[in-house]
């Protein structure tokens, strides 16, 4: 018997992935904070490697994953009955204060909805409730947010900072975060996303 | 006959309730080796793991409306003595059910969610700090005299609070009341992934011949890379007061791979001549996203019967 569970072992791993940082901790809950109208919601898992992984660096130089953001992870679809509201993304930034994890609201053309922190502890949290930096960020697709960035590729310039000139740290986190975010969706995620 | 048992859950049952085996689903590989190296008596032991960890979302054209997780571990011990209650002798080898549940969702945003199957007992710091296998403890086996059980539990994440709630058979790893043994466990909190978490919990039943009761408050707090937790627990073992308290602080490095955490544990019981003092130390690296290493450092503060034992441990924990 020890042998057959060994070959059983053996047979799956080609499906065996790492753990995954992106999930929800109660998605009912929470997508319901984004999209206040949803009834239910679908989950898609996907898997994010190695030639993922290259093809962001390609698209946003001097830009990683981090290796918690490899592995399989989820992309919700809000509903509401059975009409797509729009999108959640769970995404992990690393900062100078740990991992910012933060939910975004994306719409059917990719663009951000909205955003809210799952864990954020930087003492300039409250950066969250700027709606003016918010809607820096709403309706914004990845072209369009990619015009935010300086010439390093991972620092926001003066147009974003002056919005956030209290937590310019943190606004570079958060825009970090959306575009790989924006990225990733469509890179990982297009094709299932169309066909649903 | 066990074997049968385990081979139905592992193989059979999924093929039957998952229609397509990769279709949201996870799948881990879980392998550790584990030494612990006692002083006072001196002696070491070794426990291997290999495990298969799987996580699956059931949705139809409305959604989603459940999840389940499985997880099964061929478990090795060497010269393990004193040994854990699933096994017969130090050197025993058994497949081991840690998680295995089926999660209902219900899209009302007041019904909670149902839980049924093997899962972790809803009580202190364990709850929103999952430590299976891994080094790091909150002493949850030891305290309650399970760490996982069979039975149903109704949860909740609501705005500003969160809820577990839970009726188990108190048959430990099998699915049985024994000898009428059930639990009653729960614990209500703040959101769990907020900077402070405050949590109540309680225990209530008998588990191996033994009415079992215990209240206990739980606090946590971040603050950038740093972590300070506390767990303060009073109960009574049929009619033996027990008391408990639990300090760690923690550090973690910017990329969270790299954590340290020290903590000091107060035990003490009516029974007892002396209360239990320990100090643990620990430090876990992650070196990538499959391995990971740690080691953890344990002695007790107080002389028992003359001697101060200690106890060393380290874990090479690879998942893919």
């Amino acid at each position: 018997m020890k042998l057959l569970i060994t070959i059983i072992l053996i047979f799956f791993i080609p499906n065996a992935l790492a753990d995954a940082y992106c999930a929800l901790r109660d998605p009912v809950a929470q997508i319901k904070l984004l999209y206040p109208t949803k009834t239910n919601q679908l989950s898609i898992v996907k898997n994010i490697d190695e030639g993922v992984r290259q093809q962001v660096k390609l698209a946003l130089p001097n830009n990683d994953l981090h290796f918690g953001e490899l592995g399989k992870h989820t992309l919700y679809i809000a509903l509401q009955d059975k009409i797509k509201l729009g999108y959640i993304h769970v995404r992990s930034e690393q900062s100078k204060w740990g991992l910012v994890e933060i939910i975004w609201a994306i719409d059917e053309n990719y663009r951000i909805k909205d955003f809210s922190f799952q864990r954020c502890r930087s003492p300039k949290k409250k950066l969250i409730d700027n709606q003016i930096f918010k809607n820096m960020f709403i309706g914004k697709n990845l072209n369009q947010l990619q015009a935010y960035l300086s010439q390093d590729g991972v620092t926001a310039n003066q147009k974003l900072l002056t919005i956030a000139s209290d937590a310019p740290d943190l606004a570079n986190v958060i825009l970090r975060c959306a575009l790989k975010t924006l990225l990733l969706t469509e890179l990982v995620w297009k094709d299932e996303l169309e066909n649903n | 006959m066990k074997y049968k048992y385990y081979s139905y859950f592992f193989c059979i049952l999924p093929t039957f309730v998952f229609a397509d085996l990769n279709d949201n689903f996870r799948w881990s590989i879980d392998g550790s080796a584990r030494y612990n190296d006692y002083s006072e008596p001196t002696k070491s032991s070794q426990i291997y793991f290999l495990g298969l960890d799987t996580h699956k979302i059931l949705s139809n054209e409305n959604g989603d409306f459940a999840y389940s997780v499985i997880q099964l571990y061929f478990t090795k011990l060497s010269n393990q003595n004193p040994y854990p209650f699933m096994f017969d002798s130090p050197d025993d080898a058994k497949i081991i059910i840690r998680e295995a549940h089926l999660n209902y969702l219900p899209t009302s945003e007041w019904i909670p969610n149902i839980r049924i199957g093997h899962f972790t007992m809803p009580f202190g710091l364990e709850d929103s700090n999952d430590t299976n296998g891994r080094l790091l403890d909150y002493g949850h086996g030891s305290n309650l005299g399970t760490k996982l059980d069979w039975g149903i539990l109704l949860n909740k994440v609501h705005d500003n609070f969160e809820y577990k709630m839970s009726y188990t058979l108190g048959g430990k790893d099998e699915p049985k009341s024994v000898n009428g043994s059930s639990l009653v466990t729960g614990r209500f909190s703040t959101l769990s992934h907020h900077d402070y978490i405050f949590g109540l919990s309680f225990f209530y039943g008998e588990l191996d011949n033994i009415e079992r009761q215990r209240i206990a408050f739980d606090f946590q707090y971040y603050y950038e890379t740093w972590g300070v937790k506390t767990e303060i627990a009073q109960g009574q073992l049929n009619d033996d007061d027990e008391r408990y308290a639990l300090l760690e602080f923690n550090k973690q490095s910017l990329d969270d791979s790299k954590k340290i955490y020290g903590q000091y544990i107060y035990k003490d019981k009516d029974s007892l001549d002396y209360a239990q003092k320990l100090a643990i130390i620990g430090f876990s690296y992650q070196l990538n996203t499959e391995l990971e290493a740690s080691i953890e450092f344990k002695k007790q503060l107080k002389e028992i019967n003359n001697s101060k034992s200690g106890l060393f441990r380290a874990q090479i924990r690879y998942r893919y």
